[in-house]
């Protein structure tokens, strides 16, 4: 196999890594602080790439503040669907959150047939996207090194929310101790609104990367939500460097498996998830559930 | 005694009127109504509805009015219960529709079983007429009619590094099967250089797009449809791939829910087929119904939107020649004659007697654009006559 191609296939598996890290990440940070398991977190990323549909009216040149302001709209509307309908089910039963989120899913699917209809939505990359870069004499899309550049910063600035800032902190011991936190006198409900809100913003944000490279319609929600528990079972769910790790493997695993094997290609992801449950059942960087005395 | 009397010349009048007007012919419509696919459902049902508001205002069929029911036919397990339903709660005289392959499989043994005729609009796997059930019946061209003449316009070409990208399930896995083995029955020095199964509603092809470049075919033929064609195109052009790639042929290629969604971004002169083509033929009774189509719905009419038109039109033709609704009348109908033979819109539609499987022309078309549509069309129009399509069956008649 030549090394130009190799560059290639990873910079493929690297592309496709990006968009399941901005999908999965906001999954893992939610369970990790809130404790819930958002089934509509699929939808929130394919309401992201409708919603950059609708803000740019289909020019592909908006692109940019579309992203932002895209975001901008998913905090509002995660702050909103926390403070309305999570916050008064905490404290029953978890079946009633799953059955809460799984209604989400169905809602929104919905709601965007009614309001999209049920016709793809597609949206070109910006023309100075549109081209080719040309890696070791092979052309690579360019509008890639934009999901894998935002895919980074994204990572570092996660990484920098929890490790260098007090807000961060208190997100992480949130994560290990919620009551400890409370008798802290921490504003505890305040902080879980805005970790929702901060997930459901980078589920929207990466669902609407990928338009330029993609397309929408009213059923991806499932496949995106599936990929995003791969992702997260594979990495540890509730750990954020998981979703990196996890989303970076199934990413590179997708691009060599179809070389090796192509008639197989998607079962080396379920191989290898079934390996991670088999071995180490809390995921890759995943904390073996504590016994709470 | 006296209410009693009201009471009784009421209900003789209300079952006078009951045998008055005449008792509907039902029919259920099964679609895919929800989910990733929703937007072809919704046409072929725009397209039973204009059907049904045609019959209709000319007084029905036998005089007595079409009374469709629409059900969301989703997964195979839940269209067998849907139609179980429709032929044992709502009565329904006739089964129709169907856009998933898989589904028409696991419908067909049912609407069988309770001689409720099935007829077809959508669902393509060649396997649903081999399996010569006497009361399902296919009004649109299927998979291996599409693959054939793709592999006769492949055999015209100079090409011989062949390669393969469609979705992983019945209809990309038998699309390929019957196009290969055509083409190389056609032309034996082909040669395939690569097959790629990216998995059906997938949103990333990219490594696909290079594994499958990497083994430098000369042409390509690929079933991806629907959504799926317009994400692969949206990556392969920046790959370069049609640059790359001297000829690239595709089945559904030229279905407009692609084709509007792909816009300006579509490559020219991908070779593309779709079962109806709004633009074809030129004739006034075509752009009528495209009129009358655009005009109702806000849209052209898709492939599916036009054969589910057809579909309903050529089954009235048969309720029509049957004289009755009788299953087996009706069935006598398709079949008498050599075949019941319908002039379509697009075309004359034969229905071979021993697989009741319907062949016509098939149009085809170069993809070009256009000042006068946002999307790409097709042009020049290539038509295959239907006799080109004619496979042999092994149902017995």
């Amino acid at each position: 196999m030549d090394f130009s191609f190799v560059i290639l296939q990873f910079l493929t598996g690297l592309a496709y890594a990006s968009s399941l890290f901005l999908l999965a990440v906001g999954l893992s940070l939610i369970f990790g602080a809130l404790g819930i398991v958002n089934f509509a977190h699929g939808s929130f990323y394919m309401l992201g790439a409708y919603l950059l549909y609708w803000v740019v009216h289909g020019n592909p040149e908006g692109l940019w503040w579309g992203l932002v302001v895209v975001a901008a709209l998913g905090f509002v509307v995660g702050a909103a669907t926390e403070r309305l309908l999570l916050r008064p089910v905490y404290d029953r039963p978890e079946h009633y959150q799953i059955l809460l989120t799984y209604a989400l899913l169905l809602v929104i699917e919905d709601g965007v047939k009614l309001f999209f209809g049920a016709a793809y939505k597609s949206l070109g990359p910006p023309a100075a996207l549109a081209y080719p870069v040309w890696i070791a004499g092979a052309p690579f899309p360019a509008y890639y090194f934009v999901q894998i550049a935002l895919a980074m910063l994204v990572a570092a600035a996660l990484w920098f929310f929890l490790q260098r800032t007090r807000s961060g902190a208190l997100v992480r011991a949130a994560t290990q101790d919620r009551e400890m936190l409370e008798a802290l006198g921490i504003n505890v409900p305040r902080l879980l609104t805005a970790v929702f809100a901060l997930g459901i913003a980078l589920a929207t944000l990466g669902g609407a990367a990928t338009l330029p490279m993609q397309t929408v319609s009213p059923g991806i929600a499932v496949e995106a939500v599936i990929s995003a528990f791969i992702v997260v079972v594979v990495g540890g769910l509730g750990s954020v460097w998981g979703a990196l790790l996890g989303a970076f493997l199934i990413g590179e695993i997708q691009a060599f498996g179809v070389l090796v094997l192509p008639e197989f290609a998607i079962a080396f992801v379920y191989l290898l998830m079934v390996v991670v449950l088999l071995v180490r059942p809390w995921g890759l960087l995943g904390r073996p559930p504590a016994v709470r005395t | 005694m006296k209410r009693g009397m009201r009471f009784l010349a009421l209900l003789v009048l209300m079952l006078a009127g009951a045998a008055l007007a005449a008792e509907p012919i039902k029919i259920g419509a099964m679609y895919i109504l929800s989910g990733n696919f929703a937007n072809y459902g919704t046409s072929s049902k725009q397209g039973v509805q204009l059907a049904v508001e045609k019959i209709n205002a000319k007084g029905g069929i036998l005089g007595r009015p079409i009374e469709v029911t629409f059900v969301d036919h989703g997964k195979p397990d839940q269209a067998v219960r849907e139609a179980k339903r429709l032929i044992l709660e709502n009565k329904v005289d006739f089964l129709f529709g169907i856009d998933s392959s898989s589904v028409s499989l696991a419908v067909a043994p049912v609407a069988n079983e309770y001689k409720v005729p099935l007829i077809v609009t959508h669902a393509a796997t060649p396997r649903l007429t081999e399996m010569c059930l006497p009361y399902v019946f296919r009004t649109s061209n299927n998979a291996r009619m599409d693959s054939w003449a793709a592999a006769a316009f492949a055999a015209k070409q100079p090409y011989k590094r062949w390669a393969n990208i469609g979705p992983d399930y019945e209809f990309g896995r038998v699309s390929w099967e019957d196009f290969i083995t055509r083409l190389k029955e056609l032309k034996p020095d082909v040669e395939v250089v690569s097959e790629q199964w990216p998995k059906f509603g997938s949103s990333d092809y990219s490594s696909y797009i290079t594994a499958l470049m990497r083994a430098k075919p000369e042409a390509v033929f690929s079933s991806l449809w629907g959504g799926d064609f317009v994400s692969f195109g949206k990556q392969a052009i920046p790959f370069g791939f049609f640059k790359t790639i001297k000829f690239y042929v595709n089945p559904t290629g030229g279905a407009l829910q692609a084709l509007e969604p792909l816009g300006k971004n579509t490559p020219e002169g991908m070779l593309v087929s779709a079962r109806y083509w709004f633009l074809y033929p030129e004739t006034e009774a075509n752009k009528a119904f495209v009129k009358k189509f655009h005009d109702k719905f806000g849209d052209y009419p898709s492939y599916n939107a036009g054969e589910a038109y057809e579909g309903m039109m050529m089954l009235a033709a048969a309720i029509e020649k049957a004289g009755s609704t009788d299953p087996d009348a009706v069935k006598a109908a398709f079949e008498a004659d050599g075949g019941l033979k319908y002039q379509a819109i697009e075309g004359l539609k034969w229905m071979r007697p021993a697989d009741h499987q319907v062949f016509e022309d098939l149009v085809w078309g170069y993809t070009k654009h256009t000042d006068k549509y946002p999307f790409a069309i097709l042009d020049p129009i290539v038509v295959v006559p239907a006799k080109d399509t004619i496979y042999p069956t092994k149902c017995a008649k």
